[in-house]
């Protein structure tokens, strides 16, 4: 690999090089056999889809300081996500893509170590990201701003401060997975030291991300911005203990005692909860996913109304915000099988379809509501209802879309052209009048009460009739 | 009567011919192994008799269902144990045969799962997590959850991987010991010793095509089926050649230069 260098240092970094270009090609050519042509187009939608999102919200008279912290945030979230890969290492590739090899696993087999490996993968989705994705979405925000006077010096640091911020994003979970392969109270540590530093204002997230750098560009915000993204990512592959400890796991049988208490007829929800809890992170990382969406909502309604004369409705926007952020608990009930682990029961597509509902409501509706619960301490008990009634409507119509559009392959999304447009648009169908009436609360509550309910009840009714076509429509296909 | 029966059955991908008109008849009570090179259409084959895969053209019957028709009836009569399948990585084995026994909505099954995991040599590990498993102790599991609902036939790919020498043993005489008793085991296989030592039955499948039918107890002691499996391969390849045949795979993501379809090309196989 490394060649007889002299220098074990240089042929350390020409090795780091070489991977870094090997991964690179391999992740392409994964994506050219994965899905062709179509992989082309996505930048060009998630410009497109950049573009509109932020002209709608300038039209709600958005200033576009508060869209670009939004946009800062979302791509916070989006990074966590990304990095929580770590959480579930291998397996996740595996149900994401098939049964693949790739140089990430390849420690076994080179002479090199697996935190080399996994620092190289994550610089090269870093650059992937990037390019690919975050570039796109500058552009998108460009095309907006440009024209509402902001420098196009502005602009291009946005694309530099959302790599950041993603950067942050995946450092973040990917520390917290290698914290927790060592200690997992020592993770619930960490996250609540960081969720009480935060309440009581010692800790500025803002200033401690790349935004920071975005919205008062200087050397001390640089460090301060770019200084924790840059110590997670060095700090994730190296608390990352992946060696298998040799010690085969034993588990008490909790499967009966879970499936009388959820009253499952054929156990599909049941097994799909167990895997859930018992993978890493287990039922936490759905409160975390949701902690992490409700802490950027949060951020976003306040910078919205102290930056327009708008009072936004916390209640709807939570409410909102949380149901769409269930997809990712959607991801997690279908990362563990596939539908051919059912093909060889008597048990429909479509009973396996309102098996992973069941078991997707069980884990996302409480720890959504559990944030709501929280909005209470300063937003009044009528808004917080709103939100409650909202969110879990929302999140049954996320789950229809996700089943009907991504079958057992929602992770899919992220490089599948038409299905990313087809799902976007689904979304965007219901979460924009979500988010006008969120915005609309202060001048008419009444009416925005109304929209909401009355968008979110449509909304889960064609969630359902969404559902009930996936089993029948993922059969087909798969026969 | 018939446990299989199967008239022209058809499977195409576009261009690629993964079956092409099988016709075969499974007696019950016969332990049938199917025999071919890679790609030849063995997995297709029991994907389309347990009703997971519509065949192109064709008929079959499994236990008098259609699985076609009615591929859920099948399912629920047969026990089914595909290739390369692993037990639930966060279940232990005791909670995933629960949950075969749920999904497939039998009582008693808490018996049913002690007596299988004592049969199949992992008491021991009923309560370890199938992903700290090793791969012959995920193959017994496996094994378990086609049988634990005593069903009258089973199918399985390559029943043996991964087990060792004493195990295989004795899933040896569970499977004869299974068809003794009036049930009806469809085995595919590419070691063709399994298929000499238990099968009293073996069907060899090229392209998609059956070959050759022949029952492994009545060959001649100087006979090895390792001889007759080659013969009747290059044979059935002489035919495609003359008639210019066509060169199908399993299926729709099977290159045709792949390292399978070379196999093919050559006439070798795997045994």
């Amino acid at each position: 690999m490394s060649g007889a260098d002299s220098t074990g240092r240089s042929a350390s970094g020409g090795l780091s090089t070489r991977l870094l270009t090997r991964m690179i090609r391999e992740e392409w050519r994964l994506q050219a056999e994965l899905f062709g042509d179509r992989f082309a187009v996505f930048p060009l939608v998630v410009a497109a889809f950049g573009g509109i999102g932020v002209w709608l919200l300038t039209v709600t008279g958005t200033s576009m300081d508060a869209i670009a912290a939004g946009v800062h945030g979302l791509v916070f979230f989006f990074g966590l996500q990304v990095g929580t890969i770590g959480l579930v290492g291998r397996d996740a590739l595996r149900d994401v893509l098939g049964d693949v090899t790739m140089l990430v696993f390849s420690a076994r087999t080179l002479p090199v170590t697996w935190r080399r490996l996994l620092a190289i993968f994550m610089l090269k989705d870093l650059l992937y990201y990037s390019a690919l994705f975050l570039a796109p979405l500058a552009v998108g925000y460009a095309a907006v701003a440009l024209s509402s006077g902001v420098p196009a010096t502005q602009v291009a640091l946005l694309w530099l401060t959302t790599t950041g911020a993603f950067a942050l994003g995946v450092g973040t979970s990917l520390t917290l997975a290698g914290v927790g392969t060592r200690s997992r109270a020592a993770v619930v540590a960490l996250v609540g030291l960081l969720a009480v530093g935060i309440v009581t204002g010692h800790l500025d997230p803002a200033t401690l991300s790349p935004y920071g750098f975005y919205s008062d560009p200087s050397v001390r915000t640089a460090l301060t911005g770019f200084g924790p993204a840059l110590a997670l990512l060095a700090l994730g592959p190296l608390a990352f203990e992946p060696v298998d400890s040799g010690v085969a796991r034993s588990a008490t049988d909790r499967y009966s005692r879970l499936r009388a208490t959820i009253r499952d007829h054929d156990g599909v929800a049941t097994r799909t909860v167990l895997e859930v809890a018992r993978s890493s992170g287990s039922v936490w990382k759905v409160l975390f996913s949701m902690g992490v969406l409700f802490g950027v909502t949060v951020f976003l309604v306040r910078e919205v109304a102290s930056a327009s004369t708008l009072t936004p409705s916390y209640g709807i926007a939570v409410g909102t915000l949380l149901g769409l952020g269930a997809f990712t608990t959607y991801s997690w009930v279908t990362q563990f099988d596939g539908a051919a682990d059912y093909r060889r029961f008597p048990v429909s597509m479509d009973a396996v379809f309102a098996g992973k509902r069941r078991a997707y409501l069980l884990l996302s509706v409480p720890a959504g509501l559990v944030y709501l619960a929280l909005a209470l301490l300063w937003v009044p008990a009528g808004e917080v209802l709103i939100g409650a009634v909202v969110f879990p409507l929302v999140a049954v119509y996320v789950f229809g879309v996700t089943a009907y559009v991504t079958g057992f392959s929602p992770n899919e999304l992220l490089f599948d052209t038409p299905l990313f447009v087809a799902f976007g648009a689904a979304l965007a169908l219901v979460s924009i009048p979500l988010i006008v009436a969120a915005l609309a609360y202060g001048q008419a509550p009444t009416t925005a009460t109304g929209v909401a309910i009355g968008v979110s009840v449509l909304a889960a009714l064609v969630g359902i009739a969404l559902a009930r076509r996936a089993g029948p429509r993922w059969d087909r296909q798969l026969r | 009567m018939a446990a299989i029966e199967t008239h022209d059955l058809t499977k195409r991908y576009r261009d690629l011919t993964a079956l092409a008109d099988l016709s075969l008849s499974v007696p019950e009570g016969e332990l049938f192994g199917l025999l071919g090179p890679n790609g030849s259409g063995k997995t297709t084959t029991i994907e389309i008799l347990t009703g997971q895969l519509d065949p192109t053209s064709g008929t079959a019957s499994v236990l008098g269902h259609d699985p076609v028709d009615d591929h859920l009836a099948v399912r629920e009569v047969v026990g089914i144990l595909p290739e390369r399948e692993d037990p639930p990585s966060f279940l232990t084995p005791r909670e995933y045969l629960q949950f075969v026994g749920d999904v497939r909505g039998f009582d008693a099954v808490d018996d049913r799962i002690d007596e299988w995991a004592d049969r199949l040599g992992f008491v021991e590990h009923l309560d370890t997590l199938s992903t700290d498993l090793s791969e012959g102790e995920r193959q017994r599991v496996m094994l378990a959850q086609a049988f634990i609902h005593e069903p009258d036939l089973v199918f399985i790919d390559e029943p043996l991987v991964n087990l060792d020498p004493i195990m295989q043993a004795e899933v040896k005489d569970h499977m004869r010991e299974y068809c003794e008793r009036g049930n009806t085991l469809f085995l595919s296989t590419h070691f063709l010793e399994v298929a000499e030592e238990l099968c009293t039955s073996v069907g060899i499948v090229r392209d998609g095509t059956l070959v050759a039918e022949r029952d492994p107890r009545e060959m001649d002691p100087d006979e090895q089926l390792l001889d007759y499996f080659r013969s009747e391969v290059q044979a059935a390849a002489r035919r495609d050649g003359d008639h210019g045949g066509e060169s199908p795979t399993s299926g729709p993501s099977v290159a045709p230069d792949d390292d399978e379809s070379a196999v093919e090309a050559t006439g070798e196989f795997d045994a």
